[in-house]
């Protein structure tokens, strides 16, 4: 299983103009865009950072692409579910506005992304009785899992062309691949090691 | 299960105590022993069932689950406590990570650390879609399907959410179980 090395040339789309939008424009923006995704977070949530990325860098230039990256192994790196992310990308939107304003967004961000999904858990839960052995039920599981693995296998290719590393970092990210298939080693690990690479100058971008 | 059903509050503490365990990974596991083995509130079976019903739903599957020990007890109410104390102190750190990372991530030394550990989370990101590979491996109409979503994605930049709401309903008529007699469509 070799994944060929990102054919993909898409140029970086010409730098969209920040948004021009009040404290206030700026927060309901983030709230309404994460309230509107989190019912598509399939397979864990991880279905939706290709999304996170083409709404925060592309459609509302909320940071620029290499921001993306960090942010995202910022949350893979940090304790608890990588989801928080959506918490980094609220903090991130609305960092212009100052610290304070940006921690609620932040906390705003992820509240949204989680409130549909949760009510819809908890109407699963109270009628898992009546839905386990339903066809609804059987036909979503099986016809939702292989569209989620094509859409895992885009987000990682865009997360490799977000990275944008020179070659060296390519090699690492194809050699984490490899290890977090064939290994049970924490990528704590994989992280600290790269991190490593990076303050030595091996890996740059 | 216990006679006696968890308080929003321990519903909190429990959370808590599973999130704070759980640094540096395993989230699943110390879920597992914390609240079957240690507190007793769920039999292994239960928890087994909260796990499918979690991965099936739309969101973070841990969060689910959480969301689903809590609803489980305490309704609606417990579902966001149980929430809660999954999440209050990570995410917290997180953002207090963050709130760092916006203040100093223009330092060339912490920029030059960080373009490395970019690199191994995209490696890490690159390995989600082979790790569900396997389950598939054996259904040609799934690859098929899979195939079409990345395509569709890749080169022709269609968004996920048309996407989902496109291929979904046409995967779920291939799968709808036959066996069990054609379900009435209402």
């Amino acid at each position: 299983m070799i994944v060929p090395p990102v054919l993909v040339a898409v140029v970086e789309s010409a730098r969209c103009s920040p948004t021009s939008l009040t404290d206030l424009g700026h927060l309901l923006q983030v709230l309404g865009t994460f309230l509107g995704l989190s019912l598509f977070s399939l397979g864990g949530g991880n279905t939706l950072l290709s999304e996170y990325q083409h709404l925060s860098v592309d459609q509302f230039c909320w940071l620029t692409s290499s921001q993306f990256a960090d942010l995202y192994a910022l949350a893979e790196a940090a304790p608890g579910p990588s989801s928080m992310l959506v918490g980094l990308l609220g903090l991130g939107a609305a960092w212009p506005e100052g610290p304070w304003w940006a921690l609620l967004s932040g906390y705003g961000a992820e509240l949204a992304i989680l409130l549909p999904s949760t009510l819809v858990m908890v109407l699963a839960c109270l009628s898992w009785n009546r839905l386990k052995d339903s066809p609804w039920r059987i036909a979503f599981e099986r016809g939702l899992g292989p569209i989620t693995l094509g859409i895992l296998f885009q987000v990682g290719l865009k997360i490799l062309h977000t990275a944008d590393t020179n070659a060296a970092g390519v090699v690492v990210s194809l050699v984490v691949c490899v290890l977090m298939l064939r290994t049970r080693i924490s990528p704590l690990w994989f992280m600290a090691c790269a991190g490593v690479l990076g303050g030595l100058g091996v890996i740059n971008r | 299960m216990n006679e006696q059903p968890p308080s929003h509050r321990e519903l909190f503490i429990g959370m808590l105590q599973v999130a704070l365990s759980a640094f540096g990974g395993g989230l699943s596991a110390w879920s597992q022993r914390i609240v079957v083995e240690q507190r007793g509130w769920l039999s292994n079976e239960e928890f087994l069932t909260g796990l499918t019903v979690a991965r099936l739903f739309p969101g973070p599957n841990q969060i689910n689950m959480a969301v689903y020990i809590g609803a489980a007890f305490r309704g609606l109410s417990g579902a966001l406590v149980a929430l809660a104390g999954m999440l209050l102190v990570p995410f917290s750190l997180l953002m207090l990570l963050g709130v760092a990372y916006f203040s100093f991530h223009t330092l060339p030394a912490v920029d030059r650390v960080l373009a490395g550990v970019v690199a191994a989370a995209a490696g890490m990101a690159l390995s989600m879609g082979f790790k569900i590979l396997d389950q598939y491996w054996k259904d040609p109409v799934a690859l098929l399907l899979a195939a079409a979503t990345f395509v569709a994605m890749e080169f022709f930049h269609l968004r996920l959410v048309p996407v989902v709401l496109i291929a979904g309903p046409l995967a779920m008529v291939w799968y709808w179980p036959r066996s069990s007699g054609s379900g009435s469509q209402p």
